[in-house]
């Protein structure tokens, strides 16, 4: 084992003594990621990284810009493979995306051709109608099914009915990113993995999109990775949050430096704290995103 | 204020002025030139005059070609019979159907750069051979074409296919290569499958640029095919323009010329309305 696996599953211990009895959803074994090209020298990204998940925790995945949050979600994902290393879901590994992973990315979050109410279905039709379905009675009526979920969906999601027939680019920023999370759950993932998600909206909406996201795991119990390079963000959300960083030379590759559990509080001054520990160890030189507006979720 | 500034604001009469200048100008021009060289000549059959277009024009839409055996008993026809055994018709209708066989064709070249921008094996496979086949120069092919598939209509059909294919294959290719990766990644995690994400999340998406690129490509599509008909045919619009050369028939060669653009705008018209109308989501995006 590298240094920096034995200090990252140390470090994981130490703050994750219920990892022992739960057997893990997600498990990250000593992962490294190099990008290279022919007859140049290889870009390490993530080495040495090990990490274990549990069924609903809410992990938020936290770093600088460029230290392989999104590549670890990648891999989470199966959209990318380790250089060494493997990631289990479930306890085996994967070729490609499948649907035990929900996903909402930054941008490109939905089907630009397609309206709100078929970008949500999409996953119930593609998986259940097929492709000539609708010429069958009985699954033109599951097809009926499906729309009314989609716009119970859309409710929970503070969105109309009236929305549910406009195309993606007739909606804001935030709203677009509700479908995309509503299009996500109506498939019941075991794991929801947000990139990023929020990252585009203001702050306003930032906050409400927070609050939504936090009541959903609550209601669903689905196991949610968040990637943000906001500590802020981090900290509010999550359970426990997972902070990346370089402890060795530049072009080392980064590993975790922190895992961090969250209490469940709304208590500024704990927060605060916790808020400090992370840049302190992710961000020493400054530069965290943390902007004020985005606050703690409501009570 | 100067015309020529970049903040300049011209109304809409001005805007009217300007863009039919030239269509003016150049019309006044030529029966400027075309009345001179009457008056000098008049017999000149360089510059025909409006009463000549028109003469010659009405009796292409109302005459059979010269060489048709339908001429014997024109006169006594219905009009709608005479428009149909006309010389312009059946030239419009011999090349239209060269032009719609063609379109056709195109489809499957969408499909090939399609599953060459989707699955990496079948674009390693195709990507090289047709980069290299776009830079042949189609009508460099054409002595070859008419060996191989002698001189009846494959032989034009397939100057257009050997013309064309290739940019829209390329075309495809690399729209189908800009969808964000993400929308693909998003698929999967719905449950998709190859098949159902190539079609129903790639396809669906790149149909509208290809419709316009094909669009774009008309006048390409439109080149070869002349060419072709110009060479070897017995019918067609450019084989008649070609024809009538031979006997400096500008009278008929102008209105037919002004005849293919006419045409030649109404298809790029459909097209676009259809492509607005069918995705109004690209439209609007």
């Amino acid at each position: 084992m590298t240094p920096a696996a034995a200090a990252s599953k140390v470090l994981d211990n130490q703050t994750d003594p219920a990892s022992l009895n739960t057997p893990a959803l997600i498990r990250i074994q000593d992962v490294l990621v190099e990008y290279g090209q022919p007859g140049k020298p290889a870009k390490r990204i993530l080495n040495g990284v090990s990490l274990d998940i549990r069924a609903g925790e809410f992990i938020s995945i936290v770093g600088q810009t460029g230290c392989g949050k999104s590549t670890l979600l990648r891999l989470v994902l199966a959209e990318e493979m380790p250089t060494r290393g493997q990631v289990l879901v479930e306890g085996s590994p994967r070729p490609q995306p499948d649907r035990r992973c929900g996903y909402v990315p930054q941008k490109y979050s939905l089907f630009p051709d397609r309206t709100v109410l078929e970008n949500i279905t999409f996953g119930l039709e593609v998986t259940e109608i097929g492709f000539f379905g609708g010429i069958s009675p009985a699954r033109r009526l599951r097809r009926k099914e499906f729309r009314a979920e989609a716009i119970g969906y859309l409710r929970r999601m503070g969105l109309r009915e009236s929305d549910a027939s406009k195309y993606p680019h007739q909606l804001s920023g935030g709203m677009q990113q509700r479908v995309a999370i509503a299009q996500a759950l109506i498939m019941r993932p075991k794991i929801l993995l947000m990139d990023e998600a929020f990252s585009a909206l203001d702050p306003g909406t930032r906050a409400g999109m927070q609050r939504l996201i936090k009541d959903l795991w609550r209601e669903t119990g689905t196991t949610v990775l968040f990637v943000t390079h906001n500590p802020r963000e981090a900290v509010i959300l999550a359970t426990r949050v997972i902070a990346l960083g370089r402890t060795g030379a530049e072009d080392d590759g980064a590993n975790i430096v922190l895992n961090l559990s969250v209490p469940d509080t709304n208590e500024e001054s704990k927060i605060a704290s916790l808020i400090q520990r992370i840049e302190q160890t992710t961000f020493p030189g400054g530069g965290a995103e943390n902007d004020e507006v985005a606050g703690a979720p409501e009570a | 204020m100067s015309v020529l500034q970049i903040h300049a604001h011209p109304t809409r009469t001005t805007v009217w002025i300007l863009s039919w200048f030239l269509f003016a100008t150049g019309v006044v021009s030529y029966f400027w030139v075309s009345r001179d060289r009457h008056r000098d000549n008049p017999d000149d059959r360089v510059m025909p005059t409006l009463r000549q277009m028109s003469q010659a024009f009405v009796d292409a839409t109302l005459k059979p070609a010269e060489d048709d055996e339908v001429a014997t008993n024109a006169s006594e026809q219905s009009v709608a019979a005479r428009i149909r055994n006309s010389m312009l018709w059946k030239d419009t209708a011999a090349t239209g159907r060269r032009f719609l066989i063609s379109m056709a064709l195109l489809f499957p070249a969408v499909l090939l750069g399609l599953h060459m921008g989707m699955f990496p094996h079948v674009g390693a496979f195709f990507l090289r051979f047709v980069l290299f086949f776009d830079k042949i120069v189609a009508l460099s092919l054409l002595p070859i074409l008419f060996i191989a598939f002698g001189i009846d209509e494959l032989a034009k059909v397939m100057l257009i296919v050997v013309g064309v294919a290739p940019t829209i294959i390329l075309d495809s290719y690399n729209l189908t290569r800009s969808v964000p990766k993400e929308q693909i990644v998003k698929g999967f995690t719905l449950g998709a499958g190859d098949f159902s994400i190539t079609y129903r999340v790639v396809f669906k998406q790149i149909w509208p640029r290809v419709l316009n690129s094909i669009r774009l490509n008309l006048k390409a599509v439109m080149l070869f095919l002349f060419a072709g008909e110009m060479i070897a045919s017995t019918d067609g619009l450019a084989y008649r323009i070609a024809l009538l050369r031979r006997h400096m028939g500008m009278d008929t060669i102008i209105p037919y010329v002004l005849w293919v653009a006419l045409l030649l705008f109404l298809v790029d018209f459909g097209m676009r309305t259809l492509n607005r109308k069918l995705h109004p989501w690209f439209q609007e995006a």
